[in-house]
């Protein structure tokens, strides 16, 4: 089970999908309404460019010291899915925009 | 009626069905049959030009305009229909009401409705419904049938991005003074209800409550604050005059009427027993001056009502209550309703298919209705679930079992409800009829039980 667990964690990027309800989603709305939360998921080995083994290097040979960086690729949502909508507890209707990834990409 | 007879026959013009039937054309087509037909066209613009800006008595004082509305009865023109939703909508409608305006009387209560006659049946909608609800087995016992309806939107692509149009137009506010765009909003619900297969849109508007917080939901589906209610109440009478005034509307309105007017000529009080047309009829009205929606949160009694009252009638006040009445008080509505909430369609008695039918024909003077087209000749199949059988053979087992399951009847059913009354108004609109394969003269049985 751990081989299998490992073979997850290195799936490449895409886009996952998990039922929840809008308050699941921890936006500070209150609503049974169930939403469909897709989300990027994945490692991003076969993405890596020059850029990121040069700033590695530049980081381990220190001349990149206190500044934050990311020597690595990320999974991140390239675009977003169009807006939802739902009606809350208190019968109000709100509308939230980005909330779900459409697109993944390593970036 | 040569004419009729050389456009019916040229193959494009929807063909024959293989029962001899011609294929209803629809006005669009019609019009463009016309066009081709040198003698057609001329009297149809003849006609035109005699409607324009003029009421009907008038046109009819014109002899050229009478012999034009004369021969086109005989054109395809006269019996075309159009399809709600379909492509060029309003363009085939105004072809529609170009002849039909020159036909009625002007000013009728119920006018005939100028869509095709609604063939499918709320079981083809109950079988996805449950397949819905048997995507999730907690939902039967102890929940919010009108929660469960937005999850399923939700959770499919068109639905909830054409949910989310409206619901975002509707509740966008535009200034202080002016808190939504009713236009916007109308227009986006239109899409709404056009573009989304009805086993959502139905679901989301006809879902059963047994609390009010349900209820509320269910009310509050079309944004009632921006597309329902409004500063005043206009008096019915005159809210009707304006959807006449617009083709779409008027049209929906005519639907309405045609597919939800009381009949007491069945068993479900509806024209036909068809459940389906009446809520598809209903669901049509809303995004126009006309729409519908409930007045109020209760859970046991269901009232529907446009935005509108009787107050300032005067002498019409009559008229007016009848109007209202078939929105307020009107038991095929809440019967067919009430039906899909429950998951139940018609069940039709097989053994005595005339009982209730023996009643006097209807006295009030109807236009070509095409509740009589339904009455003369009515055959429809229905989907089959294989859960019939176990269902009626361990029917006591799945009662104790909370599992909500559908039922269909296993043979394909036909209901000739009148044939001692075929009255053949519309032989072609006969063949929009779906015929099944073979006809069971016996057994139309239970179209789907519900089992709780």
């Amino acid at each position: 089970s751990r081989r299998k667990r490992a073979r997850a964690r290195h799936k490449p990027c895409a886009l996952k999908e998990l039922e929840v309800t809008v308050s699941e989603l921890g936006l500070g709305y209150e609503s049974d309404e169930t939403v469909l939360f897709r989300y990027c998921s994945g490692t991003c080995e076969a993405a890596v460019r020059s850029y990121d083994l040069s700033l590695k290097s530049m980081r381990s040979k220190r001349k990149i010291k206190k500044e934050k960086v990311r020597a690595r690729p990320c999974c991140r949502p390239l675009a977003y899915d169009d807006d939802v909508s739902f009606l809350d507890a208190y019968n109000r209707y709100y509308t939230v925009n980005e909330l779900s990834a459409k697109e993944c990409g390593c970036v | 009626d040569e004419i009729l007879r050389s456009l019916a026959g040229s193959p494009s013009a929807g063909g024959q069905d293989p029962h001899g039937w011609r294929a209803p054309v629809d006005c669009v087509r019609a019009n463009e049959l016309c066009a081709a037909e040198p003698s057609c066209s001329s009297r149809y613009r003849t006609l035109r030009q005699c409607l324009a800006g003029r009421d009907r008595n008038t046109m009819l004082a014109n002899k050229e305009c009478q012999a034009a509305l004369e021969v086109l009865q005989e054109s395809p023109l006269y019996d075309c229909r159009c399809k709600r939703g379909m492509k060029k909508e309003l363009q085939c409608l105004q072809i529609y009401w170009s002849i039909h305006l020159g036909l009625t009387e002007g000013e009728e209560f119920y006018e005939a409705s100028p869509y095709e006659p609604v063939t499918s049946r709320l079981s083809d909608i109950f079988r996805l419904a449950s397949i819905f609800s048997g995507m999730d087995p907690a939902a039967n016992s102890k929940s919010n049938h009108c929660l469960d309806a937005a999850k399923a939107c939700n959770l499919n692509d068109n639905c909830k991005r054409l949910r989310s149009g409206y619901i975002s137009t509707c509740s966008k506010e535009i200034s202080a003074t002016e808190h939504c765009s009713r236009r916007k909003c109308h227009k986006a619900l239109r899409q709404f209800f056009d573009r989304v297969p009805s086993e959502y849109t139905y679901r989301l508007l006809f879902c059963s409550c047994r609390d009010q917080a349900c209820a509320e939901r269910r009310r509050q589906t079309i944004v009632p604050s921006c597309s329902y209610e409004d500063k005043e109440k206009p008096n019915c009478l005159e809210l009707r005059n304006t959807c006449r005034t617009d083709h779409l509307c008027r049209s929906r309105l005519a639907d309405f009427h045609t597919n939800c007017q009381a009949s007491f000529q069945s068993l479900t009080s509806c024209p036909g027993d068809n459940y389906q047309a009446c809520l598809g009829s209903y669901a049509g009205l809303i995004g126009f001056d006309m729409t519908p929606n409930y007045v109020d949160a209760s859970t046991t009694s269901i009232t529907i009502s446009p935005w509108c009252s009787c107050k300032g009638s005067g002498n019409m006040e009559e008229e007016c209550e009848k109007f209202l009445r078939d929105f307020t008080e009107n038991p095929c509505l809440r019967n067919a309703i009430q039906a899909f909430g429950n998951g139940t369609d018609v069940n039709l008695s097989p053994k005595n298919p005339s009982a209730p039918l023996t009643l006097p024909p209807r006295t009030e003077k109807s236009p070509v209705l095409p509740d009589d087209i339904n009455d003369s000749n009515t055959m429809y199949d229905t989907s089959i679930i294989t859960t019939c059988t176990s269902i009626q053979e361990h029917g006591q087992k799945l009662n104790k079992s909370k599992e909500q399951s559908l039922c269909y009847s296993e043979t394909q059913l036909t209901t000739d409800i009148m044939p001692e009354q075929k009255t053949f108004v519309d032989p072609k609109a006969g063949g929009s009829r779906h015929w099944a394969g073979q006809i069971l003269p016996t057994v139309p049985i239970l179209l789907l039980v519900l089992v709780l």
